[in-house]
Formats: structure tokens, sequence, C-alpha cells
């Protein structure tokens, strides 16, 4: 059960290192009380929740043009997977094609992130989803509100 | 009239022509009894006539006996004896042919019998008359006696041949009156008979004669019929064949052989010569597929080729089928069809349409270029940019934060230029369904996602009741966002931008003006707003891909927002128009077909 008296634990696969500089510089600036690992790809990602003593994050990034193990292919691995039922998955993708979004919608993503070209905005979209309220947003999820626009 | 109808008919002349064939019989029966009775009565004539004639002879000579032996007793002289015996001969012979004439009249013979009787009596009384004058001493008076006697014997003699005589003649003059009476009776009937012949004969020719007319006439219309076949055949580059299964014989049409290369008739009509001219790939599964046919009676229907006398190659449609003729017998008739020119034409259109899909997929991955590709470089630019004005900005010199905001705005426009190739080059994509759009939802959703855009310029927006429509959902969608925030983006300084979007009814100056035939076909959808305009002459220029008419950095546009618009009616069977003045605002009128239309 994850509770709030924890720090919050918050996971990025990326395979750009630009994009993975500009988030945790990003957390850093927030201020936020978390913890954030970074992975440099999908297959890095998957090694490590599949250990056994780890501690499950609360929310995950994800990428999903990645070589190797692509996002999509982590998510259903995932969403296969009941030990990470509580794990909330965020799509974090430059692209926002019709198709992608239908399709992380249905292997079960929890919100669909695309990627801003602003830092300010990179920083805004971060405070809002790391302090959503899954709970109320999962119970009300279509595919319009999957997508998210501040 | 009505008989020649009657006539006519075939069943009917039939039956008319058995009547006349049974009365013709009846006549001639008819005409044989009487000439046979008529041959009889003849007959019967002939041999009273020849009864008579005997009669008389036997009297005759009865009477030269007597003359004779009257003779002797006068001169004594022997001579007048010496035909005695002779003359007794003839009057045997005489009475056996009587007999035999007499052989079918009992009373006659009878009567000729009493003749025979009399006759020897009165030879008798000769006998004793030769006698007694032959005796040396006459007894004249008993001579005399006896010639008396003699005499009157011949006299009742005579009486009795001439009653039989007169009543053979009165006989014979009963038949004649008979005769004469039939053989009227029998020219009466042949006359009949040669009549009734004639008149069978001419009805027959006449009969004759008009169903070869009918036969001649018939043919001329079946070779006319054949002639223009064999034409439209020719024309149409059609060619037929025939084959009776039983007993196998092949028939081909002028054009069939044409179809091979060769004159019409140019060979004998059977499947050996026939299948010379296959393609040599063709030639076994075409006859495999004919010859099941033709045991199975089922439909074929192939393509294959011909390889022509002159060694080209002809695409060949044969479909054949089994029907029975006129004699009850299984034909197989065959159309061949020359598609040479379809065919070639198919391959082209094959490879011109391999040749498109190549182009649709470049346009493809063209698309994933720019839409993920393109951008990507450009977003890590944008976010380094804003990195860099947040934190370094102020360590920059006045001219360093000016180059600095010109990278930023020439970067964002490069974004803008990206999205809306992406959004044109996703209008041009052939593969899209239509389906029932609320126009209400598609303005409303637009709304919203300009919503920014909207609260920054303190838009007012209204927005009327709108139709339902078949369209592309996304596409509509993509034409009110572009139409929309290019009145924004041109509204003018200083004015609350004011935009209306509403369904009007069509004029019947846009009738005459915009040829469209029935104006209960189309919607009309106006996008209006108080923006700076521009001159009407440019109407139509502002649609054409990359023109823009503003070239004040202000008014950053990429020149494909309105060609998107273009396209995207377009793609919906409508039109798009506008009218605007400097100034005082524009006005875009798009003309949706309604939905049988698309």
């Amino acid at each position: 059960m994850i509770t709030h008296q924890d720090p919050m634990h918050i996971l990025l696969a990326d395979d750009d290192e630009d994009d993975r500089t500009f988030f945790s510089e990003a957390i850093t600036e927030l201020k936020m009380d978390n913890k954030l690992t970074l992975f440099k790809d999908g297959k890095d990602l998957m090694d490590y929740l599949e250990l056994p003593n780890i501690k499950l994050p609360h929310i995950l990034f994800l990428d999903l043009n990645m070589p190797g193990k692509t996002g999509i292919d982590c998510l259903k691995e995932i969403r296969a997977n009941t030990r990470f039922k509580d794990v909330s998955v965020a799509i974090y993708s430059t692209s926002s094609s019709k198709k992608d979004i239908e399709d992380t919608f249905i292997e079960g993503a929890n919100i669909y992130i695309k990627k801003p070209n602003d830092f300010s905005m990179l920083k805004k979209v971060i405070k809002e989803v790391v302090n959503m309220n899954w709970q109320f947003h999962t119970s009300g999820l279509n595919i319009e509100t999957f997508f998210f626009s501040i | 009239m009505k008989f020649l109808k009657l006539f006519k008919n075939s069943q009917v002349f039939k039956l008319a022509l058995g009547v006349a064939i049974l009365v013709v019989c009846y006549f001639g029966s008819q005409f044989f009894s009487q000439m046979q009775r008529l041959t009889s009565t003849l007959e019967l004539i002939a041999k009273s006539n020849e009864t008579q004639l005997e009669m008389e002879k036997q009297l005759s000579i009865i009477n030269s006996y007597d003359y004779s032996l009257r003779n002797y007793i006068i001169t004594k002289d022997e001579s007048y004896l010496q035909n005695r015996f002779l003359n007794r001969g003839i009057i045997e012979e005489g009475i056996k042919k009587l007999k035999v004439l007499t052989v079918n009249d009992p009373i006659r013979n009878k009567d000729i019998l009493t003749l025979e009787k009399l006759i020897n009596h009165r030879f008798k009384l000769f006998r004793e008359t030769l006698i007694a004058a032959k005796s040396s001493n006459v007894d004249q008076l008993g001579l005399n006696s006896k010639l008396k006697k003699s005499n009157d014997y011949t006299e009742m003699m005579k009486l009795f041949v001439y009653k039989i005589i007169n009543s053979e003649r009165l006989k014979t003059k009963f038949q004649n009156s008979n005769h004469q009476f039939e053989l009227q009776d029998s020219l009466l009937t042949a006359f009949l008979l040669i009549i009734l012949s004639l008149l069978i004969l001419l009805l027959s020719f006449n009969k004759t004669n008009g169903d070869i007319e009918d036969l001649k006439q018939a043919n001329d219309k079946l070779m006319l019929l054949n002639e223009s076949f064999n034409a439209a055949e020719k024309t149409a580059g059609f060619g037929h064949w025939m084959v009776n299964l039983e007993t196998n014989q092949y028939t081909f049409s002028d054009n069939m052989y044409r179809l091979m290369g060769v004159k019409p008739n140019a060979f004998e009509s059977t499947l050996e010569n026939s299948i010379k001219y296959l393609h040599p790939d063709d030639l076994e599964y075409v006859t495999q597929v004919h010859k099941d046919s033709l045991v199975n009676h089922q439909s074929t229907s192939i393509v294959f080729r011909f390889l022509t006398a002159i060694n080209e190659v002809k695409y060949i449609m044969g479909v054949g089928s089994f029907t029975r003729d006129g004699n009850g017998n299984m034909i197989k008739i065959g159309v061949n069809y020359d598609i040479t020119d379809q065919y070639k034409r198919t391959l082209e259109l094959e490879e011109n349409n391999k040749e498109l899909k190549y182009i649709n997929s470049e346009l493809e991955s063209f698309n994933n270029i720019v839409s993920h590709d393109l951008q990507e470089p450009l977003r890590k630019i944008q976010m380094f940019i804003s990195r860099v004005e947040e934190k370094e900005f102020d360590g920059l010199s006045q001219q360093g934060r000016d180059y600095f905001s010109k990278i930023r705005i020439a970067a964002n426009r490069m974004q803008t230029l990206l999205i809306d190739l992406v959004n044109y080059s996703r209008t041009i994509k052939g593969d899209i369904v239509f389906v029932e759009t609320d126009l209400n939802k598609i303005i409303s959703d637009t709304i919203q996602d300009l919503t920014t855009n909207i609260e920054e310029k303190s838009a007012i927006i209204h927005i009327g009741q709108l139709p339902i429509i078949k369209a592309i959902p996304f596409q509509l969608k993509q034409l009110f966002i572009n139409l929309v925030s290019n009145s924004l983006k041109y509204s003018q300084e200083g004015n609350i931008p004011q935009i209306n979007i509403t369904s009007e009814v069509i004029t019947e100056e846009e009738v005459s003006k915009y040829e469209i035939i029935n104006k209960e076909d189309y919607y009309k959808i106006v996008v209006e707003d108080n923006g700076i305009g521009f001159k009407q002459e440019y109407a139509e220029k502002i649609f054409l891909l990359f023109k823009r008419l503003e070239t004040d950095p202000k008014y950053s546009g990429t020149g494909l927002g309105l060609a998107i618009c273009s396209r995207i009616v377009e793609n919906h069977k409508g039109f798009i128009k506008v009218k605007s003045e400097p100034n005082r605002g524009s006005k875009f009128y798009i003309f949706l077909p309604k939905g049988d239309l698309v």
C-alpha cells in the first residue's frame, strides 16, 4: 500500500539523454520530496522492475520510441503482471498520433503526456501529474481525459 | 381471305389433301367398276350377236342341204350330194359353239338342245327322203309326201330359230341402251375425276409455291441477320464457335478465324486445326478444360492466349455453355472475346497502382519524418532556448537577448510549419471513411482546442444551430480549427474579435454563380469575422498552397492553413468561397453536399 508518508518514487525510461536531463532538472527545481530513478531503455527498466526486493514506484514515465524493448512492450509486460497493478504509467512521448494514444490507452496506461517544448511547461506537467489524484483520475478515465493537456 | 388463311395453315391443308385423295379414290373405283360393267355388257352383246349369226348359219346350211337334195332328185346328178358330210360337220361345230355361247343362259341352252334335236330329226328326214329318191322304183307319192313333210319341218325349224333370234335381238337392244347409259355415266365420272385431280394439283402447286416463297423470305432474313452478326462480331472483337456433341462437328464464325489471325474458312473447322493457334503454354490447360466440359456439361470461363498466324499474342476471354439444338442434340456454344487491349490496360493500371502505392508509402514515411523525426530535434532546440531564457538570459548582452528571441520565434514558426505540413498531407490520404458527423459537436471541440487562443484575444464566438452531415470528422475539425484560428490571428488591433459560425440558406444568386444544380443538395456553413480582411481580388489566391497575403511578421502564417481548408472541402465534394473587404472582415462560405452526394 502506497502512503503519503513515503517519499514519492518516480521512474523514467527514456533513451534520449537530453530528455532525461531535462526531466531530472525539472524534478530538482520543483523541490519535491521524491526519489527519481532513470533508465536508458526498456530492457534496463524491466530488468530493474523484475528484481525481487525493490520498492515499487508510484509513477512510471515511459517513452514509447526506444531501441530494443519499446515503451508499448514494457507497458504490456507491466500490465500483464499483477504485482505492478498499483503502478501508475504515464506515457511520455514526442508523438501525439492517434494510433499511439489509442494503443497505449487500450494496453492500460493511465495518462498520455506529449513532451512539451518549453521547460517551464515541463515543470508544470510533472507537478500536475505527480500530485494527481490517481484514484479520481482513473475512475473517470476515457480517451479524451487520457490525453493530458494543461 | 379467310379461306386463304386457312389454306396457309399446313394442318388444314394436309387434312384437305387427305379428303381430296379419298374422294379421288372413290371416284376412281367407281369409274373402274363402271368400266367393268361396260365390258361385260359389250361381251353380252357380242355373244348375243354371235348366237344369232350361228343360228342363221345353221338354218342356211339346212336350207342349202335341202336345195342340194331337191336338185339331185330332179337331176339325179350325184355331185349335188358331195357336200352332205361336210355340212353335217359344220352343223356339229355350230351347235358346239352355240352351247359354249349360251353356257351362262340356261333357257337359251335348253333352246339350243331343242334345236339340236330338231336338226337331228331333220337330217333323219333328209336321209329317208334320199333313200326314197335313190330306190330303183321310185314311189312318187311316197317321195312327195316325204318332201312335203320335210318342207313343213323346215318351216317349223325356221320359225323356232327366228323366235330365238328375235328374243336375242330384243335382249341385245336392251343391253345396247343399257350400254349407252353406262357409257354416259362413266364419262361423267371420268370428267369429275380429271377435274378433281386438276384441282388438287393446282392447290398443291399453289401451296408449295407459297411455302417456297415464305422459305425464301425467311432465308433472306436469316442471311441478313448472319451478315450483320458477322459485322458486329468483327467490330466488337468477338468470335464464336459451336460443337455438336453427337457428331463432334465443329463450326467457327468468320471472326473466330480472324481472332486466330487467318482469313474466314481458311481451314476446316475442327478442334485439332484450331488448337494449333493456342499459345503453347496455354494449350494443355485450355484443351483439358474444354474436354472436361464436354464430359460434365458444365459452363466454362477461361482466359488464354492465341499465338496467331502472324505470331501475334492475343489475350482471349473464352466462355462456353451447353444447350440443345433444334434436333435435340447437345451442343456447346463458345464465345471468344479479344481482351488484349483491356489486358494491356490492366497491366498498365496495375503498374501505375504499384507506383501510386509506392508514392503513398513514401508520403507516409515523409509524414513520419515531419511529425516525429523533424520535430524531435526542434523540440530540443525549443527546450534549450527556454532553459537559456530562464537561467542564462541575465548573462547575455542586449543584442544577444534580441538574437535569442529571434531564434525562439524562428523555431516556433518552424514548429507550426511542421504541424501544418503534417495536417496537409493527412488530407491527401485516400482511405478515409465518411460517417454521420454532428457539426455542433465538431465546433464545440474546435472551441475547446482553441480555448487558450480565444481567451488570449478575448474573442466572442457565436455559434448557430448546425446540421449533421456525412463527413470525415477529424478533417472537418481541422477545417474549423484553421478557419477560427485564422480569424483570431488576423484580428484588428484594438477591436474585440467577433466570430460567427452559422448555417444559412443558399441564395438564388449563389445557385447561379456557383453552379449548384439544386440548392436543396447542399448545406451552407458560414464563418464570419470582423478581422483585417483583404481585397476581394485575392479571394481565389488565398486557398493556394504557400500563398500568403500578409508580410507583416506579427501575422505569422505558414501559407498552408487555407490550402488545407480548401483540400478538406474538396475531399467532401463541396467547395469553399470567401467574401472579404479590408478592415471590415471576411466571410467564409463552405458548401457541403447533403448525404447522398458524397
